[in-house]
């Protein structure tokens, strides 16, 4: 079991919620996922790579064979799947400070929800409805999110640099090239191993 | 559509594990053992297969009680969850993924209610289908670029920081224009000829921790 691959953390929740209150939670997913300005935050928090919430309703859960028990339950789900760059604590800490009030919109309907602030009872929370993942896979584990999208913009610099480097005459290529330095600059953090506190 | 995010797919299954008293060791623990053994970098069954950007799997043994007033309830099955964002089509990539690594699907899968194995691609297609939910809202921080992009940008990236280090300064290569452009077209060409980095490559080595939530 890990929840760790070189720079990114894998994050599992799972929260019950009352049925009715399921269909409220669906309707703030549709809001939030059509109205993209509400998605601001979710994407300043730049070391999220990938995250996605998944309702399972009570009587969603897959039977595949009639010797399956079926599952009789009286909550829905909310499972919750995070990849995020940092520690546990740096991201609940960022969540609580940063998402508040988006945080409090999805998860205030499942039971016992405590609120994300004060930060102390939302971790307490948070770590007793996780659960540890037993397989960890990314294909790019030295780099985190701001890596990857600085990457993208070094390399549609460095594509448009390339594309006509060989016509310019070298006056022409040192002011190109001079350009191109001033664009990609902040965006050559050296990717790999992350450190590791002993 | 909630399970997609530009070009980016986020793939949620939910596969109820065999629940067979006369198993020893259970099949959840035995799906367990093989994942605990399973390589996590170049030699990933999700490396080998392309078009996995992340994935995990996870075995879910129960639903968690968060304390009264709640009601306490509990699952019947224990449930293997993967999750996956990848590229492209959903058919290709599980299609792409049986055809690649059967062997350690079927050594996943086998312990899973139902699982028809994975030589037969249609019927694994429709089998991890029928395990499939719909995710309700999927974000992705990069989603316009696939993972052969992602991997030659981070590349290209690595590369450009030694070019622009060694051509900085008062040196002649930096300050003389024939120069330095013979120098990037050179850069450019070898670059080009340069083979896409594996993905999963360059883990880090780390042992496996059990050290709980906030390691």
């Amino acid at each position: 079991m890990s929840n760790i691959n070189g720079k990114v953390y894998a994050m599992n929740v799972i929260t019950p919620m009352r049925p009715w209150k399921t269909l409220i939670l669906r309707a703030l997913f549709f809001l939030l996922w059509n109205l993209k300005p509400l998605q601001q935050d979710l994407i300043n928090l730049s070391f999220i790579e990938f995250a996605r919430w998944v309702i399972i309703p009570r009587d969603a859960f897959p039977r595949l064979a009639r010797a399956q028990r079926e599952e009789v339950l009286r909550y829905d789900y909310l499972l919750f799947f995070s990849n995020f760059n940092g520690t546990w604590n740096q991201y609940i800490d960022a969540f609580s400070a940063v998402l508040s009030r988006g945080l409090n919109l999805i998860w205030r309907w499942s039971e016992k929800f405590p609120g994300s602030v004060p930060v102390t009872p939302f971790k307490d929370y948070i770590a007793r409805v996780q659960f540890d993942t037993d397989y960890y896979y990314t294909a790019y584990p030295n780099a985190t999110a701001n890596d990857l999208k600085s990457a993208h913009i070094v390399q549609s610099a460095y594509d448009a640099l390339a594309a006509r480097a060989q016509t310019l005459t070298p006056a022409e290529f040192a002011t190109a090239y001079a350009n191109f330095v001033l664009t990609v600059q902040t965006h050559l953090g050296e990717t790999g191993e992350a450190p590791v506190a002993c | 559509m909630p399970n997609r995010s530009g070009q980016l797919y986020g793939l949620t299954l939910l596969s109820p594990i065999l629940d067979d008293p006369r198993a020893t060791p259970s099949h959840d623990l035995q799906i367990r053992a093989y994942l605990a053994k399973l390589p996590t970098g170049e030699a990933s069954p999700f490396a080998l297969a392309p078009g996995t950007h992340l994935a995990r799997l996870v075995v879910l043994d129960d639903v968690i009680y968060v304390g009264m007033p709640s009601c306490e309830e509990h699952l019947k099955s224990k449930y293997l969850v993967f999750e996956s964002n990848l590229d492209g089509d959903l058919d290709d990539y599980l299609t792409t993924l049986a055809r690649t690594v059967p062997a350690d699907l079927d050594a996943i899968w086998s312990h899973c209610v139902g699982y028809p194995g994975a030589t037969d691609p249609v019927a694994f297609v429709a089998y991890m289908k029928s395990c499939q939910l719909d995710t309700t809202f999927y974000f992705a921080a990069v989603n316009d670029r696939t993972l052969p992009q992602s991997l030659r940008a981070l590349q290209t990236q690595h590369a450009v920081t030694r070019f622009l280090a060694d051509h900085q300064g008062l040196s002649k290569r930096s300050t003389d224009p024939a120069r330095l452009q013979a120098d990037f077209l050179a850069f450019a060409a070898k670059l080009a000829a340069e083979p896409l980095p594996r993905p999963g490559s360059s883990a880090p080595y780390r042992p496996i921790k059990t050290g709980g939530h906030n390691e």
